[in-house]
C-alpha cells in the first residue's frame, strides 16, 4: 500500500486512539441489569378468545409445514385471528432464538428446542396460569415435565414454559422388502436380535443402518443404544441439568461402546459424515439399507416412498420383556414474555391439544401424537399404516413410562459444540465409547458448570 | 514474439484443462438440478430425461421473486449511498489532498483487514439497539460502513490521477467547488464509478454472514444469505437445491457477463494501485 | 511568487475545511459501523455475557480460554492450512495460466478464457460450497471421474474423510480464487516492457528463464496484493465451510469463523466469541502487515 512514510506516524496515533477508546468502553458492562422478569402472579388470564382483529406471529423451522396448516384451520374457525409465520433452518433459528425473544417485537410463538437461559433471562411467558385456567392438569405430566424449568435452570419442575405442537416418538424403520430377502421375518424383540439382523445384512452386502451424521442425526442411534442400558431417571436428570448429573455413567459408556462396535463392524456407511439428515432419509426411501433410526415425523414420507414394504417399531430392550425406552419430545414451542397476545396464543395452544380438527391435522401432517388429555379420542389413521404404528408406539411408551428427551436438547450449545463432532469421531471409529462420553461430559460441565 | 510449437501445444492443453475444471462444478450443478426431484442424483451424467420443471418448482416454492426483490432492495440501499459518500471522500483525499488525509487513509485501510467475523457479534447488538434488527437496514447500514475502506481507497486512486491543472483551469473560469466537481470531475470518474458500482453490487448480492445473522426471515435477506433457506427447504431434494442455487446465482453471472470488460479492467487498476 | 504562495496556502486551508466536510459522511459510516462495533467487541471480550442477561467482568479470562482451548487452537491451525489452498495454489496456478494466456494471440479464445476463469469469483461463496459438496459426495462427480480413469482406489467421500476434508474444502477456495489471480497477473504481465522479453529470448532463454528473470520480478506488486487478499480470505473463511462441512468431520475443518458464530450465537457466550474475533483480527493483521512492508521495501 502506498502511504508516504511521513504520514505514517499520525496514522499510527489515530489507531492508538481507537484502541484506547475501545479500552475505555470496555470498563462498563454490556447487557441488561440484574433484575429478572417480574413474577407473573398478578397476570390476568383470559380463556375467552378476543373478537378483535389480531395477527399472531410464529417463528418456526423450515421443512415442517405443521404450523401453516394449524394456522389456516384456526383462522377458518376464528376469522378475526390471522397468522404471520416466519421460517428459517433449524440451525439458524436455534442460534437466533434468544435474541429474537429479547427483541422489541418478538414472535408471539417460537419453535424453541431448548429453554437454555431464556427462561432465567425472563424472555419466556410462564404458562402455568393457563395450565390452571384451561385445566391442563389432565394432560400427561410426563410429557409436560421436560417443558418446565425451575429458577436454577433445572428442567423437570418449575413453571411451564413450552408446549408441544405434537409429541414425537422415535424408533426403527425397517425395509420389509430387504428384510424378506435376508430371511428376517419380523421386528427384533431384543437388542441381541437386532445385532443379529445387522450382522445378517452386513454379510449379505446390504447396508445395515442408513444414517447420516453431517448434522449429528446419528445420535438417534447412539442414544437409542444408551437408552437400553441407562437408568432412565439418571439419564433424564443429566438432560434436565440437575446439579452433579453425569453423562459418562458406565451404562451410557456401554451404549457408546456398542456404537463403536457397530462402527468397527461396518454397520454404517463410509460417507456417513458427509450425509445430512435429508440425504440419509432419501437414501432409506430409495431402499438404501435395512434399518434406519428416526421418528414418527418421517412415517408419512417413508410410507409414500416404500408403500407397504416398511415397518416402524420401538427400539427393542436389552432383555425380552423389559420395558421400552424411546426418545420422544414435544415439538416444543414457547411464548415470548413480551408478546402482547399471550392470551390468544395460549388459546391457540389449548385448541391444538383439544380441537378434533387440530388433533387430526397434527397426526396427518407429522404422524406425531397430538398430546393433550389422554381420554380424548385419538385421531383417525389408516389401518395398518405407519401412522397407526406411530400412535400405538406413543401410547405404549406413555403406558410403560419409557419416554426420555433427546440428549441434543440438554443445553443450547452441546449439540453443535460437542455431540455432533464427537459422534462423528465415534461412528468412524476414531474414538472409543468412553472417550465419547467423557468429552461430552467435559463440554457439559464447561457450559453448565458456572451456574 | 518467438514461441516454440511445443510450448503452444502444452500451453493450450493446460489452459483447456483449467477451463474444464472451472466450469465442471457449475455444469455438475446443472446436471444435478435436472435429475428427477425425489431421488439422490448420481455422478456426472447428463440426465436422459431432463426435468426442466425442477427450476419452475424451485422458483415457485422458493419465492424467488420475493428473494430477488429483497436482494435488490438491499443492493439499492447499499450501492448508491456507498458510491456517493465514497466519491466525496475520494475527491477530498485524492484531488483536494486535505491535510491529515494520509492518516485518514491509513485509518480507513486498516479496516480492509478486519474480518467480518470479528464484527458480527457487536453488529448484532448494535442493530438491536438501533431497532434495525431483522430489517434490511440491519444489513444495509453496516455494509455501507464495511465497504468504505475499499470504496474510498478506490475513488481516491482515481482522483489522484486526475491532473490538477484541470480543476485549476476550472477554478480560474470562476467555477465553484461543486460546479467543478460536477462538470469536470464526475464525468472523468464515470469509469471508476461504474466499476465500483458493479463490485459493490456483487459483494452485496453475495454477502452471506451478515444477512444470515442479522435478518431472521430468509425471504428478507440477500440472495446468497437465502441459500441456507434453500438448503433447509429443499435439502429433501438435492436436485431442487441445485436448481434453487443456480437460479440465485444467475443474476450475478448475467451482470458479470454484460459488464465484464469494464469490470475486470477497473478491478485490476484498483487492485494494483492499492 | 510570494503572493502566489500565500494564495495557494489560503486555497489549501479552504480545501482542507471543505475536504473534511466531504470526508465526513464516509468517516461517519466507517466509524459508526466498523470502528464502533470493533470497540464494542473489545468491550464484550472482557465480560462473561450470554447476550441477554447481566454481564460479569472477567478480565482476560476469555483470551486465556481462546489460547487454552485445543478446539479453538485447532481451528486457527486449520485456517493457516487453508492459506496453502487460498493463497499458494491460486497464485502459483494463476502465474502459470497467465503466462499461458499471454502466449496466445489475443483473440476470442483468450478473452473467453479470462471470462470463464473469472466466473467462480463472481458467484456467492455459499453457492460454491453447495456446488462442491455435491461434487465431493460419495456418488459425486469427483469419484466418478476417478473411477473412469481407473483410479477406483482413490475414491472416497472427500468431505467425510478426516485426511481429505480440509484439503477438499481448501480446493474450493483455490477454485474460487485462481481466476482472480490469473486475470490480475495477466494484466500485470501486460505492463511489463515487451523489449525485456525480446532481449531475453534473443539470449536464447527458454520459457523457464524468461519466467524467472522477467515475469516474476515484474509482478511483485500484483503478487503482494493477491497474497494479501487471499490470506484474509483464508483466515476469515466462513461461507464455504458453513455450506459444505460446518466444521466436520469431527473438527477437521473447523475454522475461526465457524467457531465464533457457534460460540456467540448457539452457545450464547458472547464474551468468548468476541475475544476470539479480536484474536482473529490480530492474526490477520500480523500476517498481512509484513507483506505490505516487504512489498514496499522491495519497491525502493
Amino acid at each position: 500500500m502506498a502511504f508516504s512514510d511521513g504520514r505514517r506516524r499520525s496514522g499510527r496515533s489515530s489507531v492508538v486512539a481507537v484502541v484506547a477508546a475501545g479500552l475505555a468502553l470496555a470498563a462498563c458492562a454490556p447487557g441488561g441489569d440484574e433484575s429478572s422478569s417480574a413474577p407473573r402472579d398478578d397476570v390476568e388470564v383470559s380463556t375467552e378468545l378476543t373478537s378483535d382483529e389480531v395477527t399472531l406471529t410464529i417463528a418456526d423451522e423450515t421443512g415442517f409445514p405443521l404450523t401453516d396448516e394449524l394456522a389456516a384451520e384456526f383462522t377458518r374457525q376464528h376469522p378475526n385471528i390471522t397468522f404471520d409465520i416466519n421460517r428459517d433452518t433449524f440451525q439458524n433459528l436455534t442460534a437466533n432464538a434468544p435474541r429474537l425473544l429479547a427483541s422489541d417485537s418478538p414472535p408471539d410463538l417460537i419453535r424453541l428446542p431448548t429453554i437454555g437461559d431464556t427462561a432465567r433471562d425472563g424472555l419466556l411467558a410462564d404458562l402455568d396460569p393457563y395450565y390452571e385456567a384451561y385445566g391442563w392438569d389432565t394432560w400427561s405430566e410426563s410429557q409436560l415435565a421436560p417443558l418446565r424449568m425451575d429458577e436454577d435452570g433445572v428442567r423437570g419442575s418449575g413453571p411451564l414454559y413450552q408446549l408441544g405442537l405434537g409429541y414425537s416418538v422415535t424408533g426403527i424403520f425397517m425395509n420389509l422388502d430387504i428384510a424378506e430377502e435376508l430371511g428376517i421375518d419380523g421386528p427384533p424383540e431384543t437388542l441381541a436380535e437386532l445385532e443379529e439382523n445387522l450382522a445378517t445384512a452386513q454379510e449379505n452386502g446390504v447396508l445395515p443402518i442408513v444414517a447420516g451424521d453431517k448434522d449429528g442425526v446419528v445420535n438417534f442411534v447412539v442414544q437409542a443404544a444408551m437408552n437400553q442400558y441407562a437408568d432412565k431417571d439418571e439419564f433424564l436428570s443429566w438432560m434436565f441439568n440437575e446439579p452433579g448429573a453425569a453423562y459418562n455413567t458406565p451404562e451410557n459408556v456401554r451404549g457408546a461402546e456398542l456404537i463403536r462396535e457397530w462402527a468397527d463392524a461396518g454397520y454404517f456407511s463410509e460417507d456417513i459424515n458427509s450425509l445430512d439428515y435429508f440425504a440419509f432419509v432419501t437414501e432409506f426411501s430409495e431402499g438404501g439399507g435395512l434399518f434406519t433410526f428416526n421418528g414418527n415425523w418421517e412415517a408419512a414420507n417413508y410410507q409414500e416412498a416404500l408403500g407397504d414394504d416398511v415397518a416402524f417399531f420401538l427400539v427393542p430392550p436389552e432383555n425380552e420383556g423389559d420395558g421400552h425406552v424411546a426418545m420422544g419430545a414435544a415439538n416444543s414451542f414457547a411464548v415470548a414474555a413480551n408478546s402482547p397476545h399471550i392470551d390468544e396464543i395460549a388459546h391457540f395452544l389449548d385448541w391444538v391439544h383439544t380441537d378434533p380438527a387440530a388433533r387430526q391435522i397434527v397426526v396427518d401432517v407429522t404422524g406425531a401424537s397430538p398430546g393433550g388429555d389422554p381420554s380424548l379420542p385419538l385421531p383417525e389413521t389408516e389401518p395398518g399404516s405407519l401412522a397407526e404404528s406411530a400412535l400405538e408406539m406413543a401410547a405404549r411408551i406413555s403406558e410403560e413410562d419409557g419416554q426420555v428427551d433427546f440428549m441434543a436438547n440438554t443445553t443450547a450449545g452441546i449439540y453443535a459444540g460437542s455431540i455432533i463432532p464427537e459422534s462423528q469421531l465415534l461412528v468412524t471409529s476414531q474414538i472409543t465409547g468412553q472417550e465419547f462420553a467423557d468429552r461430552v461430559q467435559a463440554f457439559y460441565e464447561s457450559e453448565v458448570g458456572d451456574r | 514474439m518467438i514461441t516454440s510449437r511445443t510450448e503452444v501445444v502444452v500451453g493450450r492443453v493446460l489452459l483447456l484443462l483449467a477451463l474444464a475444471l472451472t466450469l465442471l462444478p457449475l455444469l455438475n450443478m446443472a446436471s444435478a438440478a435436472l435429475q428427477p426431484a425425489e431421488v439422490n442424483p448420481r455422478g456426472l451424467s447428463w440426465p436422459s430425461d431432463p426435468q426442466w420443471g425442477n427450476f419452475v418448482t424451485a422458483f415457485e416454492t422458493g419465492h424467488v421473486w420475493r428473494l430477488m426483490g429483497s436482494s435488490l432492495l438491499i443492493v439499492l440501499g447499499v450501492v448508491p449511498a456507498a458510491l456517493l459518500i465514497a466519491t466525496l471522500a475520494g475527491y477530498a483525499l485524492g484531488s483536494l489532498r486535505v491535510r491529515g488525509g494520509g492518516a485518514v487513509l491509513l485509518f480507513l485501510v486498516l479496516g480492509l483487514t478486519i474480518p467480518f467475523e470479528a464484527l458480527i457479534i457487536p453488529l448484532y447488538y448494535q442493530a438491536e439497539a438501533l431497532g434495525t434488527l431483522n430489517t434490511r437496514w440491519a444489513v444495509i447500514l453496516p455494509l455501507i460502513g464495511l465497504f468504505m475502506p475499499f470504496s474510498v481507497f478506490w475513488m481516491r486512486a482515481h482522483f489522484v490521477n486526475v491532473p490538477p491543472e484541470l480543476s485549476e483551469a476550472a477554478r480560474v473560469d470562476g467555477a465553484g467547488l461543486w460546479q467543478e466537481f460536477r462538470r469536470i470531475q464526475l464525468p472523468l470518474a464515470t469509469p471508476a464509478l461504474s466499476a465500483l458500482a458493479i463490485l459493490l453490487f456483487l459483494w452485496t448480492w453475495n454477502q452471506f454472514l451478515l444477512p444470515v445473522v442479522l435478518i431472521d426471515d430468509p425471504l428478507n435477506r440477500t440472495a446468497a444469505g437465502a441459500l441456507t433457506f434453500f438448503q433447509g427447504q429443499y435439502s429433501l431434494s438435492i436436485p431442487l437445491l441445485n436448481a434453487g442455487a443456480l437460479i440465485v446465482i444467475t443474476p450475478v453471472i448475467i451482470v458479470f457477463l454484460i459488464f465484464q470488460r469494464q469490470f475486470v479492467k477497473a478491478l485490476l487498476q484498483g487492485a494494483v494501485k492499492s | 511568487m510570494i503572493r502566489a504562495g500565500a494564495h495557494r496556502r489560503a486555497a489549501v486551508r479552504r480545501n482542507t475545511a471543505r475536504g473534511w466536510l466531504l470526508l465526513l459522511p464516509a468517516l461517519a459510516a466507517y466509524v459508526g459501523f466498523v470502528v464502533w462495533p470493533l470497540g464494542m467487541g473489545i468491550q464484550y471480550s472482557f465480560f462473561d455475557w450470554n447476550g441477554v442477561g447481566p454481564a460479569t467482568w472477567v478480565g482476560l479470562d476469555n483470551y486465556a480460554s481462546v489460547f487454552g482451548d485445543p478446539e479453538l487452537l485447532g481451528s486457527i491451525r486449520n485456517a493457516f492450512v487453508l492459506i496453502v489452498f487460498f493463497t499458494v495454489i491460486p497464485v502459483t496456478v494463476g502465474l502459470v495460466l497467465a503466462t499461458l494466456i499471454r502466449s496466445l494471440r489475443s483473440g476470442a479464445f483468450s478473452r473467453a478464457s479470462q471470462t470463464i476463469l473469472f466466473l467462480p469469483q463472481v458467484i456467492p461463496l455459499a453457492a460454491a460450497g453447495i456446488a462442491w459438496s455435491w461434487m465431493y459426495a460419495q456418488t459425486g462427480a469427483v469419484n466418478e471421474i476417478l473411477g473412469r480413469l481407473g483410479l477406483d482406489g482413490l475414491t472416497r467421500p472427500w468431505l467425510a474423510d478426516y485426511d481429505t476434508a480440509l484439503p477438499a474444502v481448501g480446493l474450493i477456495g483455490s477454485w474460487v480464487l485462481t481466476g482472480l489471480c490469473t486475470v490480475l497477473l495477466l494484466t500485470g504481465i501486460g505492463k511489463i516492457d515487451r523489449s525485456l522479453y525480446e532481449a531475453v529470448r534473443l539470449d536464447g532463454a527458454g520459457w523457464w528463464r524468461e519466467f524467472f528473470t522477467i515475469t516474476l520480478p515484474g509482478l511483485r506488486q500484483e503478487i503482494a496484493v493477491l497474497v494479501t487478499i487471499s490470506i484474509i480470505a483464508a483466515l476469515s473463511s466462513f461461507d464455504i465451510i458453513y455450506t459444505s462441512t460446518q466444521g466436520g468431520p469431527g473438527r477437521a475443518t473447523l475454522v475461526p469463523g465457524i467457531s465464533i458464530y457457534r460460540i456467540g450465537f448457539t452457545q450464547s457466550d458472547v464474551g468468548l466469541a468476541s475475544a476470539f474475533g479480536i484474536v482473529l483480527m490480530i492474526l490477520v493483521l500480523a500476517c498481512v502487515l509484513p507483506i505490505q512492508r516487504l512489498a514496499r521495501v522491495r519497491d525502493r
